[in-house]
């Protein structure tokens, strides 16, 4: 989670379903196309009953893809996909800098 | 022992020193050695492993969907586990592979460790090459490259190749890198120095930093000095103390710096605010310039409705329409219509159409438009005064 704007790690807020999906979506680009259900479940710290209908609602957005390998299932991430973790991560650094009140943005500048 | 060992789910082994095993010692369930085990190699299925003391294995440590426990330090060829591994003491090997979380209370050194989920490291960590999908929380780094996709925080160090980062970047301590790509937002504490730097969002430097490029999509800010090639920010940027770039600057909102701005070209789409500001090559300003020594460039224009503050000088000064400044200095000078300026000192000037100035001096050429005022008459001289910056 990000942290103040004195740097100290804020609470952590709960996360929510974008938190999620951003999540999973990173962890599978970790595996470079060959992503397992089970590693992206321990990535994501999220059980594979729950991960799996996380992973049908990326794969039906088309920000994953997926194959089989051995008779199971990998994951990778679609352009679509990287495209959407740009836009969240730019997002949420606006969200850190406007989240915050004026007094906070230029008290350490005084 | 000789051969292998297997140990059973809710086996705890007892040990006098340390336990040596010629072969592999496998784990299955929950088990606990209660001291420091050697072995050959290390395998544990849908196990909970917890060492006492340290763990040495000559080739390699796999531990599928396991969770493995170490007390004192881990040395392996590789490591491959999937769940968790938490070690307290130093840990060396030449792969580390971890699908979940990854903890160590000391040093970690490595050619390549991968992480799917958190890493957290209280040591220094040396490595070729780092990555982790999730949060990373690392104290003095030693590395080629670091790719991250969600938060990082390091103490410092250096980075010899690439830090790629897709959410935050947070360096509490002086940092070296080759390049750094963040998508959310970029945090330097100490003294820093890269090369092409990249951020999607916001970017603050609390002391001085140098870099290549500097490139922000949002909004930026150095609390010390800036030192650079090129930099190029779409939104707001301020600098508490100077500005050097050996390039360009472009500004897509407004850039503030305490002290002096140079470089070879700028754009502003804003304003533009220092204690002053020398470009070797062109000046464009769509807003405001405000500077108290002045602002200089060989080719300054100030767009249509613009305002200045502070002496401008350049060989050719443009002040387009209905722009509103204080002196100018130059070889050939322009106010287009409706322009307004308080002292004009040039070779060649040209007023336009309803131009409003205090007064004029020249050495060659004046042109004046329609309903020109000029409060003063204007003065051909044979010498202009010495021109500020």
């Amino acid at each position: 989670m990000l942290g103040d704007s004195n740097g100290r790690p804020s609470a952590p807020r709960r996360r929510e379903l974008t938190d999620l999906y951003a999540t999973i979506l990173e962890v599978v680009k970790r595996y470079r196309g060959v992503a397992r259900i089970t590693r992206v479940s321990y990535g994501a710290g999220m059980p594979v009953d729950r991960l799996r209908v996380f992973l049908e609602r990326l794969l039906s957005l088309g920000l994953l893809r997926t194959e089989e390998l051995d008779g199971r299932p990998i994951y990778d991430i679609t352009a679509r996909g990287q495209e959407f973790l740009d836009t969240y991560w730019k997002m949420r650094g606006y969200v850190e800098v406007l989240g915050r009140s004026p007094e906070e943005r230029t008290g350490r500048r005084r | 022992m000789e051969g292998d060992l297997r140990v059973e789910p809710n086996a705890t082994v007892e040990v006098d020193g340390r336990l040596v095993v010629s072969g592999t010692a496998t784990f299955v369930g929950r088990s606990e050695v209660l001291g420091d085990l050697e072995c050959a190699g290390f395998e544990a299925d849908d196990a909970d492993v917890t060492v006492r003391g340290a763990l040495v294995v000559h080739a390699d440590l796999r531990a599928r969907d396991s969770k493995v426990e170490v007390a004192g330090s881990l040395s392996a060829r590789t490591v491959d586990v999937d769940r968790s591994l938490k070690v307290s003491g130093p840990v060396t090997a030449e792969e580390i592979e971890v699908g979940g979380v990854l903890e160590g209370g000391s040093t970690l050194s490595a050619r390549n460790v991968s992480v799917g989920g958190r890493f957290r490291l209280a040591g220094k960590l040396t490595a070729q090459k780092v990555e982790a999908g999730g949060a990373v929380d690392l104290a003095e780094v030693d590395l080629e490259t670091l790719e991250v996709g969600g938060v990082i925080r390091l103490a410092g160090g250096a980075v010899r190749r690439s830090i790629e980062v897709g959410g935050k970047f947070e360096a509490e301590a002086p940092l070296t890198f080759g390049s750094l790509e963040v998508g959310g937002v970029a945090r330097f504490r100490g003294a820093s120095k890269g090369g092409s730097v990249e951020v999607g969002g916001m970017f603050s430097a609390d002391k001085d930093f140098a870099f290549e490029s500097l490139e922000i999509g949002g909004i930026g800010s150095i609390d010390g000095n800036a030192e650079g090639g090129e930099l190029e920010v779409g939104g707001k940027f301020d600098v508490r103390g100077s500005l050097s770039l050996r390039g360009s600057l472009e500004v897509g909102g407004a850039i503030s710096v305490g002290e002096a701005i140079a470089g070879s070209k700028a754009e502003v789409g804003g304003a533009i605010k220092a204690r002053r500001a020398t470009f070797t090559s062109s000046a464009e300003i769509g807003g405001a310039a405000m500077t108290q020594e002045g602002l200089k460039a060989c080719h300054l224009r100030l767009e249509r409705k613009s305002r200045a503050t502070g002496p401008l000088v350049g060989d050719t000064v443009e002040i387009h329409a209905k722009a509103k400044v204080e002196d100018v200095y130059g070889d050939r000078i322009e106010l287009r219509d409706r322009a307004e300026a308080r002292n004009v000192y040039g070779r060649s000037v040209r007023l336009g159409d309803g131009v409003s100035v205090d007064s004029v001096e020249y050495t060659e050429t004046l042109e004046m438009g329609r309903d020109t005022q000029c409060r003063s008459p204007p003065r051909k001289v044979a010498a202009l005064p010495k021109f500020p910056l």
